[in-house]
């Protein structure tokens, strides 16, 4: 019986099939950028509210873990942008939003921006430009969902 | 596909099971969306009048949490199938 099927898939045309996605994984989600944009926020606020003049070594500790975090996190927020950025938007996503690329290039300099900088602005600016992006994620996925019904 | 298919498993997909019959839930089939070729179970059968009894089809992998399938490519249609698993080998 097997020597029989052997046969078969020879003479028979072959493909490949794929059963999995490992790469790719087809799991897309803004959320982790936004809560990593939200932790910068909350950082630069927490930095701002430590005592300026005669720190403690406790209020030093405190800047250090925060400015860590507020950096790591800064950090997640660009590799997770990228990752929307490059993997989930596609080239037919830009009938959609012609300013896609301009959008992501400048919330991945402002990841960057508050990298460097300790600013209540820039994190905010950081914010509204991730929820523009989740916004523009469930646009193209009620799009993908309407043409899919 | 694990464990019902190992990676580079050979399968026998044949296309005659469908001229007699419909996929039915739980059949494993192959089908082409933008010129890929899955495999996938028949998870879910959608018929509705205004499809004038054409049905659509969910399909899911067996490995839900790293299966990309109907919850991402959406609903099949009965076209885009090419066959059922009948062998594996």
């Amino acid at each position: 019986m097997m020597i029989l099927l052997r046969s078969l898939s020879k003479l028979l045309p072959t493909y490949t099939v794929y059963a999995h996605c490992d790469i790719p994984c087809g799991i897309y989600d803004p959320k982790p950028a936004q809560i990593a944009a939200s932790t910068v926020l909350k950082m630069v606020q927490k930095i701002n509210d430590l005592p300026k003049d005669n720190p403690t070594f406790g209020d030093r500790n405190s800047f250090v873990r925060m400015v860590v975090v507020k950096e790591e996190h800064a950090r997640k927020c660009k590799e997770e942008l990228l990752i929307l950025w490059t993997d989930y938007f596609k080239s037919e996503h830009i009938s959609l939003f012609p300013n896609l690329h301009e959008i992501f290039w400048k919330a991945a300099k402002l990841c960057s921006k508050n990298k460097q900088e300790v600013s209540l602005e820039s994190a905010q600016e950081l914010i509204k430009a991730v929820d523009e992006i989740a916004s523009m994620f469930a646009n193209a996925e009620a799009t993908l969902n309407k043409k899919s019904s | 596909m694990e464990s019902f298919l190992l990676n580079n498993q050979t399968v026998l997909a044949s296309s005659p099971p469908f001229i007699f019959s419909k996929p039915k839930v739980g059949d494993v089939v192959v089908f082409k969306v933008d010129n890929i070729i899955y495999i996938k179970r028949v998870k879910e059968i959608y018929t509705s009048p205004s499809l004038r009894g054409a049905s659509r089809y969910f399909l899911e992998g067996d490995n839900k949490e790293d299966s990309l399938d109907s919850r991402k490519i959406g609903w099949i249609s009965r076209k885009q199938i090419l066959g059922k698993i009948v062998f594996k080998f």
